[in-house]
């Protein structure tokens, strides 16, 4: 008989990260800095590098239906701060074969994005200082799929229960935004946030994001379903990841004008 | 006979891919209905009231090639993607075009070829092209095609490498492809040979360089990030693209004199938005020192340009093109009195708003082109609406304008329009 050192070692140890961040978070000795933080990296910086393909699903006030469906690659380049991401359309039919490279930078600097079309062979540099506009036409936010650097906000632990923090938190810039304040609320297991709520200038929801299935993949906890709700529109946005795998072992060169013009063949998820 | 030889290389490459293949390509594409209806008469061009009514039928796929061969090894993909048109302006004459027909592989870690036909583009431009001499079709910018309709594949070796100190593209085109140029049926133009703007009544022709050795056309591009900053110098060896020496005056006809092109650009994150700069130096190879009045002088060309989202979907831009003619006073001592004659410099602005409604599915845009020194200049407006992944409108003006009948807006100031298209995609 041999010992799986793989699976099974990776698993004990998170058990037993998961173990001491409970015990850890039970005794109260998590700054609320410290929650957000491992909130933020649990939902952008787990694992070296990951990819996934993602169905997104636009439904709006009407009922009418939009598909997206695209193959995401990311890298870490140092856990929460710069991060490269490679997107590529899969649907709708008239954007396939487009592809889209963010170099994220952490700490007030614009991110580099790069977009392709491949019917004129045009790499367009992509003027985009505005992250809280539409995700490739979708109820989610730029921001929502990059992630919100922590330092934009101040965050205050306003309840916990016996499963949730519940962390207040509000823009230092208050006119960079179109929400005065969001709440979020974190699994006190495993720092996956589970809902955030937005709340407009004169104080109403009217945005909502909600992870509705969260699943263990290779030892990290991935939301692997989630909606944004847009209340005043009345639409909403359910995005659903499938093959979704960490530590694949994506290179820096991807992130590059070469892939861009040439998709990694063997990364996407056809 | 490359031509030959690339497209049965492709056609090999596709039979072979088949043959093995486990499960075939998906097909895609779109089908679309274009009208475009002239604002003001136009009794010059074969139809006075409308300059496009066509139904196009694009196909396109794109393949992983499988097994155990070469190309599969070094992760072969083949893309093809055809059109077959059906234009009305012609009398319902029916067309196939083959836009893109390619084998595209790493042979080794840092290269990559692409081989077949392609549509090429580089240089930092938003509708202003320096040192992208790749082929245009400015009859389909005009009477309001889908932008992709601007560039026009050409069949070409594209081989790019990836050395630590900076990327190379190098690019080999056998056989030359020109610019499509209004020529009179369909948008009426300056003809010098008629003395003045003309249609149907248009004869001059361009003689295009035979497909022989010394005919090849070369591009360079060398170019690398230095952090977020992009930096290229291009090459180009080749001809005009568009035909502006005369061969034969009697006979009314033109030529793509040869062309040399040096050129730089850099394009960087500014002040919160997007700056980009290039230059590009043109040296006419056939009148070098600009004594012949029948060959196109070298140039200088310069142009800077910035954009910037100002959040809320909305994006605006400027560009700023400097045109020179080298060698100006050998050109004036050389032109004949009756010849119509060019100026020396050219200013050019240009201003694009863009902004995106109802998610993202409604885009207005407005394009102008403005001359102070031709004083002429090119509005375009369109309106988009994604009415659902498949359907597609687009509505839209082409408003070329200019005081004087020989520059390149004023020239085209008679084929103003309004198009409408449609379009599935599936």
């Amino acid at each position: 008989m041999t010992f799986n050192m793989g699976g099974d070692m990776k698993k004990f140890f998170v058990l037993l990260v998961m173990f001491f961040g409970v015990s850890a978070a039970w005794a109260q000795d998590l700054t609320v800095d410290e929650i957000v933080a491992k909130a933020n990296n649990r939902s952008y910086y787990q694992g070296k590098d990951g990819n996934a393909k993602a169905t997104m699903v636009v439904t709006d006030a009407q009922g009418r239906t939009r598909q997206r469906q695209l193959t995401i690659l990311k890298l870490n380049i140092q856990e929460g701060g710069d991060q490269k991401y490679f997107v590529y359309f899969h649907k709708p039919n008239d954007v396939k074969g487009m592809s889209y490279i963010v170099w994220k930078h952490a700490g007030g600097k614009d991110d580099d994005r790069w977009l392709y079309l491949p019917a004129m062979d045009l790499v367009r540099r992509i003027a985009a200082s505005d992250k809280r506009s539409s995700f490739a036409g979708t109820t989610f936010l730029y921001e929502d799929i990059s992630g919100r650097s922590m330092d934009l906000d101040t965050h205050e632990l306003s309840a916990s229960d016996a499963a949730h923090y519940i962390i207040k938190n509000v823009p230092k810039d208050a006119a960079s935004v179109e929400f005065s304040y969001y709440m979020m609320k974190i699994d006190k297991n495993n720092f996956v946030p589970m809902m955030a709520e937005y709340y407009d200038k004169s104080g109403k929801l009217y945005r909502t994001i909600e992870a509705l299935e969260v699943k263990d993949i290779q030892g990290y906890p991935t939301v692997t379903k989630m909606k944004a709700a847009d209340l005043n529109a009345n639409s909403h946005t359910i995005t659903e990841f499938s093959e979704v795998a960490y530590d694949v072992g994506l290179t820096d060169d991807i992130f590059t004008e070469r892939f861009l013009r040439n998709p990694p063949q063997q990364w996407l998820k056809e | 006979m490359r031509r030959a030889f690339l497209t049965v290389l492709a056609f090999f490459s596709l039979t072979v891919a088949c043959a093995q293949a486990v499960d075939l390509p998906s097909w895609h594409g779109f089908v679309e209905q274009a009208y475009g209806g002239r604002v003001s008469r136009d009794s010059l061009t074969k139809h006075q009231n409308y300059n496009m009514l066509e139904q196009r039928w694009q196909l396109k796929t794109r393949y992983r090639i499988p097994g155990e061969n070469a190309l599969s090894r070094w992760n072969g993909v083949l893309t093809y993607k055809g059109d077959f048109l059906l234009d009305e302006y012609f009398g319902a004459s029916g067309s196939y075009e083959v836009r893109e027909c390619h084998v595209a592989f790493s042979p080794a870690g840092a290269v990559d070829i692409k081989a077949g036909r392609q549509v090429l583009t580089w240089g930092t431009g938003d509708y202003l092209f320096i040192n992208d001499l790749f082929p245009k079709d400015y009859v389909s910018f005009y009477i309001g095609r889908d932008d992709e309709y601007l560039k026009k594949p050409s069949d070409a070796l594209r081989v790019s490498a990836y050395p630590k100190i900076a990327n190379i593209d190098f690019v080999v085109i056998p056989h030359f492809t020109p610019n499509t140029m209004p020529e009179g049926d369909r948008l009426s133009f300056f003809d010098s040979f008629q003395g003045g703007i003309a249609g149907r009544e248009s004869d001059r022709n361009a003689v295009k360089p035979a497909l022989q050795a010394e005919n090849m056309q070369y591009a360079l591009r060398v170019y690398r990030t230095f952090g977020s900053m992009e930096g290229a110098l291009y090459y180009y060896r080749g001809f005009d693209p568009s035909p502006r020496s005369y061969l034969d005056e009697a006979n009314r006809q033109l030529f793509y004199e040869r062309l040399d092109a040096y050129g730089a650009s850099v394009r960087s994150p500014f002040a919160g938005g997007i700056s980009h700069a290039e230059v590009g130096y043109y040296r006419s190879r056939q009148d070098p020192n600009g004594t012949n009045r029948l060959v196109e002088n070298s140039m200088f060309k310069g142009m800077v340009g910035y954009e910037k989202d100002l959040g809320h979907d909305l994006k605006v831009g400027g560009q700023y093109l400097y045109e020179q003619k080298l060698d100006y006073a050998e050109y004036q001592a050389a032109l004949l009195p009756y010849d119509y004659f060019w100026d020396e410099r050219r200013h050019l602005l240009t201003q694009r708003i863009t902004k995106l409604y109802k998610n993202q599915t409604v885009m207005l845009g407005l394009f102008n082109f403005w001359s102070p020194s031709d004083r002429d200049g090119y509005a375009r407006a369109s309106c988009a609406y994604d009415m659902s992944d498949q359907w597609k409108l687009v509505v839209g003006v082409n408003i070329p304008w200019g005081e004087d009948m020989i520059t390149d807006f004023g020239m085209m100031a008679k084929n103003k329009n309004a198009f409408v298209r449609v379009r599935y995609s599936f």
